[in-house]
């Protein structure tokens, strides 16, 4: 078991992703195809994020939200089939999603373990799973308001204020994910350290960046100051908030993959 | 005459100050000033770790002062926390009062529903309490190190926490030889007596005891190991604190999770939106 490398493991899982990818983009929309890749995929996806918990038992791996969100947003993709298809770009930029941060993964690991001392809890590992399902949630969220935004939706097959809707739908899975997350992280910081916030790690204002960045939009759909095409906006730039302000930090220095 | 000038400029003042307008600018500054944040705080968190032991006040005079460049941003955040309190205060009343005015026309669990942002606005004003009162009101005591047998007095009782055995567990694996043997759960057991009252408690890492309003964590341990090393002599360090703003923000999160419940369900089941897969 020990020969077995998580890194390898999840480097396989990437590749799988880009060929379910590349198979999502063919003509004729061969679903029975896409599946051939993606079920592999998540299976070995999922045993990368094992491997990495088992391999580092009694530590916690840190930086593992990366390996693990390509896994979300698959499993997203899996149990989301629908027959008439009118969602397909929608599942082509989260197939596209995902590729993108698994290869930045697989390229750019970061290894940190937390003693089991400080991690003995399961308050630390919901705080990571809800923050991984958050992370999804929002970026699928931010995925329809790109699509609802699309010059072309109609002939796409996509009503704009149905997207719309799918996503405020999703932003709003995502706001409850990170919130749990949040006081997840919270009841750890009291229950380990005795204090409400843990200064060691910057990672927490980018959490409460997130948070009240998701606070604003929700807020705006009550306004109505803004139009549905600038909530729309708003909503599709929560993907580069969600990459840049949460992704990119638990991404490390450069390694080539092979 | 004069009275009603000062009301009516109070109202518009109430109006502003609970203007949902200000809530999305003040979120939006929020989420630009923690980003900014991140990056004075990225390589730079022992300006900040002190904030935890000697409170925000001492903090403000030292660090925080002397800082600007790397501290200004926790200072605007605290602005702006308490401009979005006051705002979210303001708001949520004046929306309460309107749904309590209009109660006939709902039933009672459209009713009840209807509260959930309400309920998770409050939530979030009790936990942002909860945190200041923690930073401004919390009594830390300095780290008090204990070997089995010997004892402490809590300060202002007679409440006595003696330190009676040490009992870890150890990593038994052979699958990390460098872990083996290592203490992975630190138990230390500990007799809290006040009077006549007398109780056994385990103190270990990430369970602190709660004995007579204190919080007991425990902070560091020797030994670390079963066998070898170079601090061999058994004894805790233990971090106690008096925080009255636990019970608010622990009441406060879990109001908030309720809210956030009912806010759901609201969403899913009774709103108009036609339900739709991804």
């Amino acid at each position: 078991m020990e020969l077995i490398n998580a890194q390898f493991v999840f480097k396989i899982a990437a590749g799988l992703y880009g060929l379910s990818l590349v198979a999502a983009f063919l003509p004729g929309r061969p679903r029975g195809v896409v599946w051939i890749f993606l079920l592999p995929a998540l299976l070995a996806n999922f045993a990368a994020v094992a491997l990495r918990y088992w391999q580092a038992w009694p530590m916690l791996p840190m930086y593992l939200g990366p390996v693990a969100l390509p896994f979300f947003l698959g499993l997203l993709l899996l149990f989301s089939s629908r027959k008439d298809g009118n969602d397909v770009i929608v599942r082509r930029m989260i197939f596209a999603l995902t590729v993108i941060i698994a290869l930045a993964a697989a390229c750019f690991p970061k290894d940190f373990y937390l003693p089991f001392l400080k991690s003995c809890t399961p308050l630390a590992h919901l705080f990571f799973v809800f923050g991984v399902a958050g992370k999804g949630c929002f970026l699928v969220g931010a995925v329809w308001a790109m699509a609802g935004l699309h010059p072309n939706h109609r002939t796409l097959g996509i009503e704009s204020q149905t997207a719309l809707n799918r996503s405020l739908r999703w932003t709003v899975w995502g706001f409850s994910f990170w919130t749990l997350s949040m006081f997840a992280g919270e009841l750890w910081s009291y229950l380990g350290w005795g204090t409400p916030v843990v200064w060691d790690d910057p990672a927490i204002t980018t959490a409460m960046a997130t948070w009240f960045f998701y606070i604003c939009l929700l807020h705006l759909h009550l306004t109505g100051s803004w139009s549905a095409r600038g909530r729309g906006a708003y909503a599709a730039a929560g993907a580069l908030v969600i990459l840049g302000l949460n992704c990119l930090p638990d991404l490390g220095p450069f390694r080539w993959p092979f | 005459m004069a009275v009603l000038i000062m009301m009516r400029r109070l109202f518009i003042i109430w109006n502003k100050l609970g203007s949902i307008h200000l809530t999305v600018i003040l979120c939006l500054l929020l989420a630009v000033d923690l980003t900014c944040g991140y990056v004075c705080l990225n390589r730079r968190t022992t300006l900040f770790a002190p904030l935890n032991d000697i409170g925000l006040a001492a903090w403000i005079d030292t660090y925080g002062r002397y800082n600007l460049a790397y501290t200004a941003w926790f200072f605007i955040l605290l602005g702006l926390l308490t401009l979005l309190c006051v705002n979210t205060f303001v708001c949520t009343t004046d929306h309460v009062a309107a749904l309590m005015r209009t109660r006939a026309l709902f039933s009672f669990h459209r009713l009840f529903f209807k509260f959930a942002p309400h309920v998770m606005h409050y939530a979030l004003i009790v936990i942002l309490s909860g945190y200041l009162s923690s930073y401004l009101f919390a009594q830390v005591l300095d780290t008090r190190t204990l070997v089995p047998g010997a004892s402490m007095t809590l300060p202002d009782t007679k409440a006595r926490i003696n330190f009676e055995d040490f009992d870890p567990v150890y990593y038994r694996s052979d699958r990390l030889p460098a872990f083996r043997d290592r203490v992975l759960r630190p138990r230390a057991r500990l007799l809290l007596t006040d009077g006549d009252r007398r109780r056994a408690a385990v103190l270990t890492a990430n369970r602190p005891v709660n004995f007579k309003g204190y919080g007991i964590f425990l902070k560091d341990f020797a030994p670390k190991e079963k066998e070898g090393g170079m601090d061999r002599r058994i004894r805790i360090d233990m971090s106690i604190r008096k925080d009255p703003g636990v019970r608010f923000y622990m009441a406060g999160m879990l109001l908030f999770t309720a809210g956030l419940v009912m806010y759901l369900v609201e969403w899913f089941f009774f709103r108009k939106v036609k339900k739709e897969a991804l």
